[in-house]
């Protein structure tokens, strides 16, 4: 009985530990939701509504752009979503499977030119927009942040597609596959785990990303992403309408929610690989 | 596998199909305004526009904006541009540093100053000229509730203010303030500001001819120690906020809530205080005496015009008419959203003053009588330099008791500095095209030798295949569309940068800037470099410390939930993305209520425990133990994620030959997965720790605080880059912020190659 009783006490040592991270994890999202209910709120510290209404909700859809900012977010993020699994799943094929010169430089240029603070060189950026004819245009925050997602993400991947046994494409070399056939054949397959998480993640950086979506797109109420459209209710000359906010945000989180409830089937693995279980 | 693709193929599509959608060139004599950001309130400039087209022929295009906060730069990057806009919808204290930089023309509203409020020109006015005409304004006064005092009972004077403060202070029977007579914010210096000058202090003074004399500050005279009597009184009486971590909107919902009977603020709030039953009115500030009231500080937005219209004509005679009475009673009443009233436009215009719409709304009429009352914030170049140092110094007064007479010297000395700073001017290098041609051509012959060499020796080196041309051929074709955005997005943004904090851009200097040498890098290394260190310090330790507590807490989280059953594993998993998918600023203002020392919910769940409060936020050790947390709560999801990926490639052999050996899942966790996950995630931590040098997030969280209390010194969160940011865009020296962003560059880039090269070595060991 003695090793069951033990196994008994980790589990239950382990729910408690998930049981404290979540609270902790879902107190500020609790209030965030209170918030959103809440009647006559003017500050966003975590303070209790002293009433509570639906009025925030409707007024998101009546009186401000919210449903245009909702799906001008949706179009940006699939679409620097789908241009980022392109980019990352090409350069990383590359930079795992394929032995040229200058790869080690490259890749470590990736990496550092990442290290530039851009937030201190939105000035640059908005000159880049300017000359390319990007600005105040939807097409200009994809392509921005399909590169700013594909250059963290190589990094990630590459890990990944390292971890991909070497044997299988050179068995498939030999069979007399060409390079093209062996990347969509073979490496694609084997690397949907990795591509679900490249996916989830250029997917949640277009949607948050707030610094460089300011900056470019200044005309028209409609044209906004919801990160920059939300950000008005809250720093518009007019007041602070924080419900709303609160509102905006707990709505605008569901399509992240449902894009990873429908995703983690590919990189959650199956209950086999634990030890823990026997 | 084909699902997937057909998605992709279409997302593809539709990426390019929005590249193509057609621009229509705008004629040349087409009149462009950039108008606001109420819809309806475009709506009625386009209805008036086009009667205005009928008139005269000619074309106008009436633009929505985002904010009237992004003008001034947006008009200084398009002013010559093809998108140039001809009239500009305007901040009066931005007007400043664009005539500085060339890009208004100067107007002759003489036609004007008679139908308007006398402040809705008045503010426009800098140097001489007029530059524009106000069309509404934005102010403050007496906010106070009437079921806690009278109109008629209003305080005239200062003494009187104080009086009935405290007259209608109610306490509880336990000694707590249940309704405030009246509540500050003694760090504030917007709404104050009335008050501060009733005792003699003043932040420009002016020149006989008007103008205002950035040199002459008066906030360290009697009057300004007067004023600090005046507020640590209202302090004893518990009548200002508690604690320096509270602000504005504090007193704004202790109003709401009908606890408060007076406030020296605006009507923002008002559909809040309107939806809470508060039966509220605005009126002129106390004076001091009967006879003056106050005038409360007021940014008046109006319309200036392009400098470098295309249609000089066309334009002004479109001024002219949208600022006719009737015109601005339709712009005034689709503003105000027609029958709601909602007070987002208070008229400048005298005629819309008048009339029935704004004379038969309470509102609207106070805040009109207001205008009389109004006095613009300085429009100089120099006016917002107050903001970086009368907070912090005000803070160190009331809260930390600091002796009020050098404190004040203090704040009036760095202001004056910063007036200096921008009023510098550099001589420009000129460089001619061959001296370009020459140094790029060196540069890139330097860094081609360098290559070749390199590579050279690695070839000799290295064991192994050497890599084939039609392979490298290969592989550049599958990296070229990465490597051409990265070119364009990441490599001329440096490029772009480094030319940057070689020249005089900054916020006055928006258009004529030049090479002026390293004088920006001098700046930074004679003036800049105390506390450089401490924070650069800090920096590096933060940024550990939080990819090493999120690398951890992730790969846990993710090895656990990976070995639950999986309905409640599926539940967890949701939750614990949680911090990652909801915006950053609304969960860190979330925290920073939640780790308030006083009735915050931790401190309250430890009292509950007889345990002692923390200062989470308030004490130096405390609020950087804080913002480590807070930010790991922040990334450890991420990890998570990348770690579940992670561990579908662990081989299973490993696991089996570690229970061969009898380890348990601790050693298991320990021994092998970590080892593992770290290995593959190597470039993601490294990234990750890069990242972290990027975080402006600590600043919401903490505002770089608790503060030494000194002038230009970093505060104990301060992170290099938000210390700089403040630094540099405070006074809008945007070229020593390019410097600033050169030498993180330099520094971070040093440390990322040298912890590359060691995780190599120790990986091929």
């Amino acid at each position: 009985m003695r090793p069951k009783t033990k196994k008994r006490l980790i589990r239950a040592l382990l729910h408690g530990f998930l049981v404290v991270l979540a609270f902790v994890t879902i107190l500020p999202f609790g209030y965030i939701v209170l918030l959103s209910f809440g009647e006559g709120v003017v500050g966003a510290e975590a303070t209790i509504p002293e009433a509570f209404t639906l009025g925030n909700y409707r007024a998101l859809f009546e009186e401000t752009a919210f449903a245009s900012w909702f799906i001008n977010s949706l179009l940006l993020s699939l679409a620097a979503m789908g241009i980022a699994i392109v980019l990352v799943s090409l350069s990383v094929y590359a930079f795992s499977r394929l032995n040229f010169f200058g790869r080690f430089k490259t890749f470590n240029f990736v990496m550092l030119v990442q290290i530039f603070p851009l937030t201190l060189s939105m000035v640059s950026i908005f000159r880049i927009f300017m000359v390319l004819g990007l600005l105040n245009r939807l097409s200009g925050l994809i392509i921005v942040n399909s590169v700013l997602a594909s250059a963290a993400l190589v990094l990630v991947a590459k890990g990944y597609f390292d971890t991909i046994p070497k044997e299988m494409d050179e068995a498939a070399l030999l069979d007399g596959a060409g390079r093209l056939k062996i990347f969509y054949k073979i490496i694609m397959p084997l690397a949907k785990p990795i591509l679900a998480i490249v996916a989830m993640q250029s997917f949640v950086l277009a949607y948050n990303e707030y610094v460089i979506a300011s900056a470019v797109m200044t005309e028209g109420i409609d044209s906004m992403p919801l990160a920059v459209g939300l950000q008005s209710l809250i720093v518009g000359q007019y007041g602070t309408n924080w419900s709303l906010y609160c509102a905006g945000a707990v709505i605008g989180s569901i399509p992240m929610l449902v894009l990873f409830y429908s995703l983690q089937k590919y990189f959650i693995s199956n209950l086999t690989s634990g030890s823990v279980k026997d | 596998m084909r699902k997937l693709t057909l998605t992709l193929l279409g997302m593809f599509t539709f990426a390019l199909l929005s590249f193509v959608s057609t621009d229509v060139e705008a004629d040349d004599q087409t009149v462009r305004v950039w108008f606001s950001h109420i819809e309806a309130e475009n709506e009625a400039m386009r209805d008036i526009a086009s009667d205005f087209s009928d008139e005269t022929g000619v074309d106008v295009e009436i633009i929505s904006r985002r904010s009237i906060f992004d003008a001034p730069n947006d008009l200084a990057n398009n002013a010559e541009t093809a998108n140039r806009p001809d009239i500009v919808f305007m901040q009066a204290p931005d007007i400043g540093r664009m005539v500085y930089s060339d890009l208004l023309k100067p107007l002759d509203v003489s036609d004007y100053e008679d139908r308007y409020a006398s402040v809705a020109t008045e503010a426009f006015y800098y140097d001489g000229q007029h530059y524009g005409v106000g069309y509404s304004v934005d102010t403050s006064g007496l906010v106070y509730n009437k079921d806690l005092i009278a109109e008629e009972d209003l305080p005239k004077t200062w003494d009187e203010f104080f009086e009935k403060a405290e007259d209608l202070t109610t306490h509880t029977p336990c000694g707590a303030i249940d309704v405030y007579g009246a509540r500050l914010n003694p760090r504030d210096m917007w709404f104050n500001y009335p008050l501060m000058e009733s005792f003699g202090a003043y932040y420009f003074g002016r020149t006989p001819d008007g103008s205002y004399n950035p040199y002459d500050i008066g906030l360290d005279n009697q009057g300004m120690l007067e004023y600090v009597d005046f507020m640590r009184d209202l302090m004893d009486l518990g009548l200002t906020l508690d604690n320096p971590n509270q602000s504005e909107s504090h007193i704004s919902s202790n109003f709401a809530n009908g606890r408060l009977a007076m406030m020296l603020y605006g009507l923002w709030n008002a559909s809040v205080y309107q939806s809470r039953d508060i039966d509220y009115g605005i009126a002129p500030l106390p004076g001091k005496t009967e006879e003056q009231p106050s005038e409360a500080l007021t940014t008046v937005q109006g319309f200036v015009v392009n400098e470098f219209t295309r249609n000089e004509e066309g334009t002004l005679s479109f001024l002219e008419y949208l600022l006719e009475d009737e015109n601005q009673q339709t712009l005034i009443e689709a503003g105000n959203r027609e029958e709601r009233k909602t007070g987002e436009r208070n008229p400048a215009n005298l005629s819309v003053m008048n009339s029935d719409y704004v004379q038969k709304d309470d509102i609207l009429s106070s805040l009109s009588e207001l205008n009389a009352h109004a006095q613009p914030f300085p429009n100089v170049p120099e006016g917002p330099i107050w903001y970086n140092h009368a907070p912090t110094i005000l803070q160190t007064i009331f809260y930390d008791d600091a002796n009020a007479e050098e404190k004040l010297e203090e704040l009036t000395d760095a202001i004056r500095a910063d007036v200096a700073v921008m009023g510098e001017t550099y001589e420009h290098i000129e460089i001619p095209w061959y001296v370009h041609l020459l140094a790029a051509l060196g540069v890139f012959s330097l860094v081609g030798t360098v290559v070749f060499f390199r590579r050279r020796r690695r070839v000799s080196i290295k064991a192994g295949n050497p890599p084939k041309w039609r392979t490298t051929l290969f592989a550049w074709l599958f990296l070229s569309p990465f490597f051409i955005l990265l070119g364009i997005f990441y490599v001329f943004p440096i490029g772009h940068n480094v030319f940057l904090s070689l020249t005089d851009y900054s916020g006055v200097n928006l258009r004529d800037y030049g090479l002026i040498g390293f004088e920006n890098y001098r700046t930074i290394f004679t003036t800049g470099i105390t506390g450089l260190l401490s924070m650069t310090i800090w920096t590096f330790f933060f940024a550990f410390s939080v990819i090493f507590l999120s690398f951890i807490m992730g790969s846990l989280v993710a090895v656990i939930l990976d070995k639950f059953d999986m309905r409640i594993a599926k539940i967890y998993r949701l939750v614990f993305i949680l911090p990652w998918v909801i915006p950053a600023i609304i969960t860190l203002l979330m925290w920073r209520g939640l780790l308030e020392t006083d009735g915050g919910f931790v401190n309250q769940l430890l009292q509950l425990m007889r345990l002692p409060k923390i200062p989470w936020l308030t004490h130096p050790v405390w609020a950087r133990v804080s913002s480590i947390l807070v930010m790991t709560w922040f990334s450890f999801p991420y990890y998570m994620i990348v770690a579940f990926g992670m561990l579908k490639s662990i081989p299973k052999e490993s696991y089996e030959a570690a229970e061969m050996d009898g380890a348990n899942s601790v050693q298991v966790f320990r021994y092998i997965t970590l080892p593992w996950l770290f290995k593959a995630l190597i470039p993601v931590l490294i990234m990750g720790f890069i990242m972290q040098f990027n975080q402006f997030g600590v600043y919401i969280l903490t505002e770089g605080g608790p503060t030494t209390g000194s002038l230009g010194e970093p505060g104990a969160t301060d992170l290099l880059i938000t210390f700089v940011f403040n630094l540099a865009f405070n006074t809008h020296r945007y070229a020593l912020a390019a410097a600033y962003s050169v030498i993180i560059f330099i520094l971070v880039g040093v440390f990322a190659v040298l912890s590359m090269v060691v995780a190599r070595k120790r990986m091929e060991v």
